[in-house]
């Protein structure tokens, strides 16, 4: 077990630089304007106080953004413990004025993957021995820990990592042994007081439904990733804001002119894609579903394979949520200077490792999250955020409009499992129409938009209540 | 056309063109007929030719009687056309406006001056001893970013789509030429949601291009690409034999380009060992003798007048308003300007921005006395 490097930290919290805790408070104060959703589900719900009594662990990248969801949650009685559910994406001015405010956060730009599961840990263990009842997730990390906490304590033991593991999964066994040997029923106990789970994104929506049809899942989830207002607007809008803020801050590339390639064309990919046309580069996408690549043409984009493209296009960008997209040999063969950069969740759409054991290949880096890999040969390419996430890596994620629309979503639906826990069994629910309709129109007042009624004669014409819901599930909007 | 009724109302009080004999070799067509009617209210005589056989809309013929002399019906073949232009230039003009420069190159000798419509008409006025001023109302900026970039760009689309019923989305449209009516089509081309790819001889227009995000490439090259052609360059023979035996099957030709020569129609027909044959109206389908099948739409005449019915009525408001300043300039200072092209002044484009403007309800800013000031110290 690597030992835990130790910060200038005081009481139950973790985090970087505390002096910065001033700064983070003004820059929560200015995204507060930013999300009316959640400010008004704060408004809504001041006197009720529906989550009195909940204690939530949440892994959700540490931003400006997550303060203003941490503190709305806290305004509405919870009771909270933080990590972020990146090692790069916390912002330590956040994590700094959300500490400040005693709300236990452990979090830093620039974890170490050892700290970062510590850092985990300590979000699901409790001062007083227990663990929380609600569980926020973004990529199902800590739901993970838990039924891999359960799993080797039902065993008695925690296996030993293969070697066709990734290094993380190292770390999370380590992890999981260090707990086993400290205490051998921890995760069990948590487990057993947890109501459930609401969770952010794609790929842990993903892990959830494995759990769910192996039928391994602990407890009730919410996929918050796809409401409407979330995966339509966090995927698109969001990433449509925050892909070319991150490679602008990256490398001030000129990304007029440039050939970018898409791998990859669902919510993220169409977001990217059209950032990206926007601001002038000619955009290829690779696609491996027919309907999806169907779409990318019927917009105008060249649909290639990366193969067919890889030494002659500048700029790659993978949104697949698969493994692999972009392996050694294709960062090998790009052109000088291409740059390389993901904006799926996890950091194994691209072959980092593969890349750092290529013979003679160099990596030098440039600044924070900025790595120019020089071949053997002599050329170089750049690659952003090692891997990760680089919309959260080398700029500041989400806007805080966009992510307004998810953390209402993700509030209303900690509020959904924690009141009316009895209502759901083990399953993966996603929320319902109304309440989905309901996080969309908290964000229209502030955009001056002016919404139409229906008459009760049209309403009744197309069979839909006056005030809605106005779309079958089914709808694909 | 709100911009030309209101300069027809203003002529029609101040009869700048009192006794003036207007040629005008121009597209019969609805809009046509309000800038004829804006001139004779100013006091004219016009004269009117159709400067193409194929975009002459016969009712707007009929309609003009009495209010000019016509020449030309919809399909006439080219003796026809010259027999338009030589009776317009028998007719003694004072002024001539013209489409493509026919009837300039006809007259200029006799003409007080003349205005040109299009990039075509001014390339080859320009290689010609000019006799008498023109003013390149093609080159006003207002002209350029309506009718070239707006118009063309749009109708272009819009005459490919009436002839062919093809879907745009998802089909790789070759643009040849990046001009301001290239830009155009590449534009609403790609609001279509078609891949467009550039094709340029200017390195500056072809970088632009690149930094627009359209993929440029050498034509031989988008030949194999290309589901759809359009030609908007204003030279000839700029898709030829050798690109021909590289295109796909079914693949469409079209030409925005004034005149029919920017598709060789002789290479494209020597090609067609297996025939040619008019599959729809307007579209010849040529097969190429090996089993591909190439589309020419409109016999490779402009075909956003030929296939679809030209500019939206409010470009050519645009167009036809500098036409009728132009030619009321010529009367009032012409004699001013020496034989040559000219530049249509600065004060007539703005003037017909801002009839543009005022009929879209738009109101914009005006400099403050500090500001021109500053302005101008800053230049001094």
């Amino acid at each position: 077990m690597t030992t835990i490097e130790t910060r200038p930290t005081t009481g139950d919290f973790k985090v970087a630089d505390l002096s910065l805790a001033a700064f983070g408070r003004k820059e929560i104060q200015l995204a507060e304007h930013e999300m009316p959703g959640l400010m008004a589900i704060r408004r809504e719900y001041a006197e009720r106080q529906p989550l009195k009594g909940a204690r939530i662990t949440g892994s959700l990248h540490m931003t400006i953004q997550t303060a203003v969801l941490i503190e709305t949650l806290v305004a509405l009685g919870a009771e909270v413990r933080w990590a972020s559910c990146n090692i790069f994406s916390t912002q330590d001015h956040a994590a700094a004025a959300i500490a400040e405010a005693g709300v236990p956060v452990f979090a830093w730009k620039g974890e170490t993957l050892e700290e970062y599961w510590w850092c985990l840990e300590q979000t699901v263990r409790w001062p007083d021995g227990t663990g929380p009842n609600m569980i926020l997730d973004d990529g199902g990390d800590v739901t993970l820990l838990v039924h891999k906490g359960v799993e080797f304590e039902k065993a008695g033991a925690v296996p030993a990592p293969s070697p066709t593991d990734s290094e993380e999964y190292a770390v999370i066994l380590a992890t999981l042994q260090r707990s086993l040997e400290e205490d051998p029923q921890r995760f069990t106990r948590i487990a057993a007081g947890i109501k459930g789970v609401t969770e952010e994104t794609t790929t842990g929506v993903h892990r959830l439904y494995q759990f769910a049809e192996a039928g391994r899942l602990l407890f009730p989830a919410i996929n918050v990733n796809d409401s409407v207002t979330k995966s339509k607007f966090d995927n698109l809008y969001g990433c449509r804001h925050s892909l070319i803020d991150g490679i602008n801050r990256a490398t001030d590339v000129m990304i007029g002119g440039k050939v970018a390639v898409v791998c990859g064309f669902g919510d993220v990919g169409k977001g990217c894609a059209e950032s990206l046309r926007g601001q002038g580069a000619r955009v290829l996408i690779t696609e491996i579903d027919p309907i999806c690549a169907l779409q990318a043409a019927m917009q105008g984009y060249q649909v290639v394979t990366l193969d067919d493209v890889v030494e002659t296009a500048d700029i790659f960008i993978t949104a697949t949520g698969n493994k692999d997209i972009i392996t050694a040999d294709h960062m090998a063969r790009m052109k000088h200077q291409a740059i390389v950069g993901n904006i799926g969740h996890f950091d194994n759409e691209i072959d980092m490792a593969g890349l750092a054991k290529l013979p003679g290949v160099q990596k030098i880096n440039v600044k924070p999250q900025v790595d120019e890999w020089v071949f053997s040969d002599g050329h170089a390419i750049i690659v952003l955020s090692e891997g990760r996430l680089l919309n959260l890596g080398n700029a500041t994620g989400h806007p805080s409009f966009v992510m307004s629309n998810s953390f209402s979503n993700q509030t209303i639906a900690q509020i959904e499992l924690f009141t009316k826990n009895d209502e759901y069994e083990k399953r993966v629910y996603v929320l319902p129409k109304h309440l989905d309709e309901k996080v969309a129109s908290l964000h229209l007042g502030a955009l001056g938009v002016r919404l139409t009624k229906l008459t009760s004669d049209q309403a009744a014409y197309i069979g839909v209540p006056v005030e809605g819901p106005f779309k079958p599930d089914h709808y694909r909007y | 056309m709100p911009v030309l009724r209101s300069i027809r109302e203003r002529f029609a009080r101040e009869r700048p063109l009192d006794g003036v004999a207007v040629a005008a070799c121009l597209h019969v067509t609805a809009e046509t007929a309000n800038l004829v009617h804006a001139l004779a209210a100013g006091g004219a005589r016009v004269a009117l030719a159709a400067a193409n056989p194929l975009s002459t809309q016969d009712d707007v013929a009929d309609a003009l009687e009495g209010v000019a002399e016509v020449h030309g019906r919809r399909g006439d073949d080219a003796a026809a056309y010259a027999a338009g232009i030589d009776a317009l230039a028998d007719g003694a003009p004072d002024l001539a406006l013209d489409d493509g420069g026919d009837l300039i190159a006809a007259a200029h000798e006799r003409l007080a001056g003349a205005t040109e419509e299009t990039t075509t008409g001014l390339v080859r006025l320009r290689g010609m001893d000019l006799r008498c001023p023109v003013l390149a109302v093609n080159e006003a900026l207002a002209e350029r970013a309506f009718n070239d970039r707006y118009g063309t760009g749009q109708s272009t689309l819009d005459g490919i789509v009436r002839a062919t019923n093809v879907l745009l989305a998802g089909r790789t449209i070759v643009v040849l030429g990046y001009g301001w009516t290239g830009r155009g089509v590449a534009l609403r081309a790609r609001g279509a949601g078609a891949s467009v790819i550039v094709c340029e001889v200017d390195p500056l227009r072809a970088l632009e291009a690149r930094m627009e995000g359209f993929e440029v490439m050498p034509a031989l090259a988008a030949a194999e690409r290309g589901d759809i052609f359009v030609t908007v360059t204003g030279g000839r023979s700029v898709l030829r034999g050798e690109h021909f035996a590289r295109m796909k099957d079914g693949a469409v030709l079209a030409n925005a380009g004034h005149f029919d020569v920017e598709i060789d129609l002789d290479d494209l027909r020597a090609g067609a060992t297996g025939g040619v044959c008019e599959v729809l109206p307007l579209v010849e389908q040529h097969d190429m003798g090996d089993g591909r099948r190439l589309h020419l739409l409109a016999r490779g005449r402009v075909v956003n007048l030929a296939a679809a019915q030209g500019h939206p009525a409010e470009v050519m408001d645009v167009s036809f308003a500098l036409q009728a300043l132009a030619a009321e300039h010529l009367v009032r200072h012409g004699a001013g300007l020496g034989p040559g092209v000219h530049p249509v002044p600065d004060a007539i484009d703005h003037d017909v921005a801002r009839l543009k403007l005022d009929a879209l309800g738009v109101q914009i800013d005006t400099l403050t006395a500090e500001q021109r000031t500053y302005l101008a110290s800053w230049r001094a």
